[in-house]
């Protein structure tokens, strides 16, 4: 096995397509080693400038328990990931921050308390320059590895049948699934070979420059990818022995091969989300607005109609009553409008599992840290730490014993200061095993794509007629 | 004879699996997302119209003049499914008023689009001839030479009294009209499909007969790619490697790669800066001038008695980013109190003093504006796209573009049409004399009728035009190909057999 294995590679080595497919990866992962050098401390920078802006007000709040009752913990900043250059993801469009604030109107002529609201963002909507997309890591290995692969292994059986040197080579005394073996090995480890290198020169400049550092746990994730993209590489290459040994001619298998490649690399992820979306739309936006504004409306007309005229001075629990039920379901609201937005994203990325690409994709998000997976953990993160901040607020209210203990109205609240050391700050964290978590799936299906394909090679090369 | 060459070449090329295999593949790829792309557009067309008829309800809410609003939208573009271009992304409704200047970046979004979903970008039908037409003449072209030259049937038909030329021609068309069939079908049913969902005008098929034509030129620019490598390579096999990494570099990795590492001008903040002070100092000379009134007036030092009776809002500023500059003086007030009446004549004074003012001075500052938006974003936009026109990718995605009106040009046409109704109700203003009545900040006696103002109407640009755009770089794309097939020409003729 080992003989043809060797074999196969010198023949690659030497080949017009190794030395093609060097050059174009090699630029390709030097592109993107410079992008992200040029990036990353500029994002890194703006993060840590926005979230040290966000304690500093936040401690800013911190001479009055009220005041943190009502304004709330501010804007919570989104961390950057420090493996962007693995993938980007859909980064670009996610917003990057959940604010916490009381921006509504005064209701029962009282300070509004803050609720969590879920900004949209719309990054391009100035933007006239041309589309592209970004040449991290799983557009290097999702498109033009794959691509590569198929380059490599279309004439693989097809080829050797046509020379008729197969004939030769089982005419001696070895199994047919040595030779098989023995050329996916061959294939595999010429394509290997440059892209590791790539890889190794990739993380070796960005690791040894001054503005990154990588941290055990990235390196972790890295080896981990990498895993990935081993498996994704052989998924390929089963693929084209598979479509090598069934169709028999070079010619044809190639023509096979690209358009399995195009409409399940290039076109699927892109339809078929398309598709998926529409299965749960979202209301629309204005729809939205518009029924927030008549649920923030309807609460301040309860109190008008109840308080507005009449001489009864409304108690301070009936105040607290009042602005605290309208903040959460304002909160409410915002979270079920997320939820149905956060829904479609899900059902159209459920359907594109049919594609590999697309599920190399969403595990490279995953592993990296970002895109939608990583959103989902970053709302989570801040829905935890608005409950640990309102507990807290009640926790330091319960504590002083002059206070009345009504959250929420000025006079019910304790009046001593705040130590802002004390005050819970917001850590947007990732976690691996939670990556894990949603990762399963997809690494699970990557794995039964590459069976299902191997078996298929195996099966059509060990009945190929010679 | 070259009859019979023609015959022959195309008799081998319909036999083939790949035929089959591309026509398949096209038609599906075609009819799949035109189905996806008609629901798209019909949910934008919907959603356009919601927010047309929400903005006449909020315009023909407001009773005084200056508190209307004024919101015109943009519809989706109906040949967007073609090539959405820039159509999808950039805002789609824009606010009309006298004391500001609307362009497509100071535009919003009606129904913002869901951010997790906004990843997935829609595959238009260029897209897909974008990939599969170049696929398909690299793979058509690769062996035609090559691989005649291996089975040494080259040399049996050079024996005849051919001229090389005439091979050449005789390949070039039958492989062309082969290549015809996936491309006008998939097209002939997409327009099936369109057709029967929206009405499109006799201009919209000139320009789909645009972007058929502008598809011809790209198909042929690739299959004479694959006709150049194989005449100047000896063996098919390096052929078609060499074709199809050449196709991997101009379509997957060099757009992508020219796009990622073109880095905006170091200066540009500095140049928005340069022109923000300039604005600065326009808006500074208004507030000297509206200072200057209010002192004549005698009402500089009741400014606040003034603005409470009024219950006005003043405010003037140009954003540091988008050099957006506006003037707004807003009265809120739905009545003036009795001992407050004395303001009204010096509030008719001050608004008709003003109002004009303002908008001479908005128009000033759009001269600036413009022009130092056109030098930053304008000018970085078409680096850009010439950069990327050194892929055929690029020339062709642009033409296309072009013809279907999606490209900046085309949307630029909306934000001119919205400039022009701009002017056309300043005047209708004046005509009403609305700067001088008590209707522009108090509704008190009587409201404004709204049912006189012109309606916002904006037409896609004439075909003529749309041509105009898009042809240089049909003829650009052309002549590319003029230029393969003389090159290939000299090889094939000097070339051994």
């Amino acid at each position: 096995m080992w003989h043809i294995a060797k074999r196969e590679l010198y023949d690659n080595l030497n080949s017009l397509r190794f030395a093609l497919a060097t050059v174009l990866l090699l630029a390709l992962m030097l592109t993107n080693t410079v992008l992200y050098l040029r990036e990353h401390p500029k994002r890194i920078q703006a993060y840590h400038n926005a979230a040290a802006g966000a304690v500093k007000t936040l401690e800013g709040r911190s001479a009055s328990l009220y005041r943190l009752a009502t304004e709330g913990p501010g804007d919570l900043h989104k961390a950057p990931s420090l493996l962007r250059f693995c993938a980007e993801g859909d980064e670009a469009f996610l917003p990057t921050r959940v604010s916490g604030a009381n921006y509504a109107r005064r209701i029962a002529d009282r300070t509004p308390i803050w609720r969590m609201g879920y900004p949209q963002e719309t990054p391009n909507l100035r933007n006239i320059r041309p589309d592209f997309t970004t040449l991290d890591w799983a557009f290097i290995v999702g498109y033009v590895l794959s691509f590569v692969a198929i380059l490599f292994t279309f004439d693989a059986i097809s080829g050797e049948l046509e020379r008729g040197t197969l004939r030769l080579t089982l005419a001696n005394a070895i199994p047919r699934h040595t030779v098989l073996m023995g050329k996916f090995l061959g294939v595999f480890i010429s394509i290997n070979i440059p892209f590791t290198i790539v890889v190794l020169m990739n993380l070796i400049l960005i690791s040894t420059s001054d503005a990154v550092q990588l941290n055990p746990e990235a390196w972790g994730r890295l080896g981990i990818l990498y895993g990935i993209i081993i498996l994704y590489i052989c998924l390929f290459i089963a693929l084209g022995l598979l479509i090598s040994a069934a169709v028999r001619e070079s010619g044809m298998s190639l023509v096979v091969l690209l358009l399995i490649w195009v409409s399940f690399v290039v076109f699927m992820p892109n339809t078929l989300a398309s598709i998926g979306s529409r299965t749960s739309v979202p209301i629309a936006y204005e729809e939205f607005w518009t029924q927030r504004i008549r649920l923030a409306d309807a609460a301040r007309e309860a109190y008008r109609d109840k308080y507005g005229d009449s001489q009864i001075t409304p108690s301070v629990h009936v105040l607290a009553e009042y602005v605290t039920t309208e903040a959460e379901e304002h909160e409410r609201y915002n979270a079920s409008y997320l939820k149905q937005q956060i829904e479609q994203g899900k059902r159209a990325r459920a359907i594109t599992r049919i594609s590999p690409a697309a599920i190399v994709q969403r595990l490279f998000e995953s592993f990296a840290g970002t895109g939608f997976e990583r959103h989902l953990q970053f709302v989570e993160n801040v829905q935890r730490y608005a409950r640990e901040y309102r507990e807290f607020v009640v926790d330091t209210d319960r504590a002083d014993s002059e206070s009345l203990h009504v959250i929420g109205i000025q006079e019910g609240m304790s009046q001593k200061p705040v130590n802002p050391e004390a005050i819970p700050k917001f850590k947007d964290r990732l976690s691996l095993s939670k990556d894990f978590n949603t990762a399963a799936m997809d690494l699970l299906l990557l794995v039964l794509f590459l069976v299902v394909l191997v078996s298929g090679a195996y099966l059509a090369f060990v009945r190929l007629e010679i | 004879m070259l009859k019979t060459l023609i015959r022959r070449e195309l008799l081998d090329n319909l036999m083939t699996f790949r035929f089959a295999a591309v026509l398949l593949i096209t038609l599906l790829l075609v009819v799949a997302n035109t189905v996806v792309l008609i629901q798209d557009y019909e949910q934008r067309l919907e959603s356009y119209n919601d927010a047309v008829k929400m903005h006449q309800q909020v315009l023909h809410n407001s009773k005084t003049y200056s508190t209307a609003y004024l919101d015109v939208d943009r519809a989706p573009n109906p040949l967007s499914i073609f090539n959405v271009g820039l159509d999808k992304r950039l805002g789609n409704l824009v606010g009309i008023y006298h004391g500001f200047m609307p362009t497509l970046w100071d535009a919003r979004m009606h129904g913002t689009d869901n951010p997790f979903i906004a990843f997935f970008s829609s595959i238009d039908i260029v897209f897909v001839f974008e990939v599969i037409l170049s696929l398909m003449g690299l793979i058509f072209a690769y062996d035609a030479i090559a691989g005649e030259r291996e089975r040494g049937t080259l040399r049996l038909v050079l024996a005849q009294p051919i001229g090389r030329g005439q091979i050449l021609l005789a390949k070039y068309i039958s492989a062309m009209a082969c290549l015809l069939v996936p491309l006008i079908l998939s097209l002939l049913f997409a327009l099936l499909l369109l057709t029967r969902s929206m009405p499109l005008s006799t201009a919209d098929f000139l320009r789909i007969a645009g972007i058929v034509l502008t598809s011809f030129a790209y198909l042929s620019l690739f299959y004479l790619i694959g006709l150049l490598i194989s005449v100047a390579t000896r063996r098919t096999g390096t052929a078609l490697m060499l074709a199809m990494f050449v196709w991997g570099f101009l379509i997957l990795v060099y757009p992508n790669l020219i796009r990622a590492t073109v880095k905006p001008d170091g200066d540009i903040q500095a140049r928005v800066k340069t022109a923000h002070n300039q604005i600065q100092q326009i808006l500074d000379e208004y507030e000297r001038e509206r200072q200057k009134f209010l002192e004549k007036e005698g009402i500089a030092e009741e400014m606040s008695e003034f603005s409470k009776a009024l219950g006005f809002y003043h405010q003037a500023d140009v954003n540091p980013v988008t050099l957006t500059t506006y003037i707004e003086s807003i009265s809120v007030l739905s009545e003036i109190r009795p001992d407050f009446e004395k303001y009204v004549p010096v509030a008719k004074r001050y608004y008709n003093f003003v109002e004009p003012l303002a908008t001479r001075t908005v128009e000033k500052a759009w001269r600036i504006r413009k022009q130092a938006l056109d030098e930053i974003y304008v000018k970085q936009a078409t680096t850009d796209r010439i950069l990327l026109k050194l892929s055929p990718v690029g020339i062709y995605d642009a033409a296309t573009q072009a013809w279907a009106g999606t490209d900046l040009s085309g949307l630029r046409d909306f934000f001119e049409a919205a400039r022009r109704y701009r002017n056309i109700i300043i005047d209708y203003l004046y005509a009403k004399d609305a700067f001088a009545s008590r209707e522009w900040f108090v509704a008190d006696k009587g409201t404004v009728d709204w049912r006189t103002l012109p309606q916002f109407t904006f037409q896609r640009s004439d075909v003529g035009i749309n041509a105009k755009r898009a042809l240089p770089d049909l003829f650009l794309l052309l002549l590319i190909n003029l230029i393969f097939f003389t090159i290939i020409f000299l090889i094939f003729v000097r070339s051994e057999v």
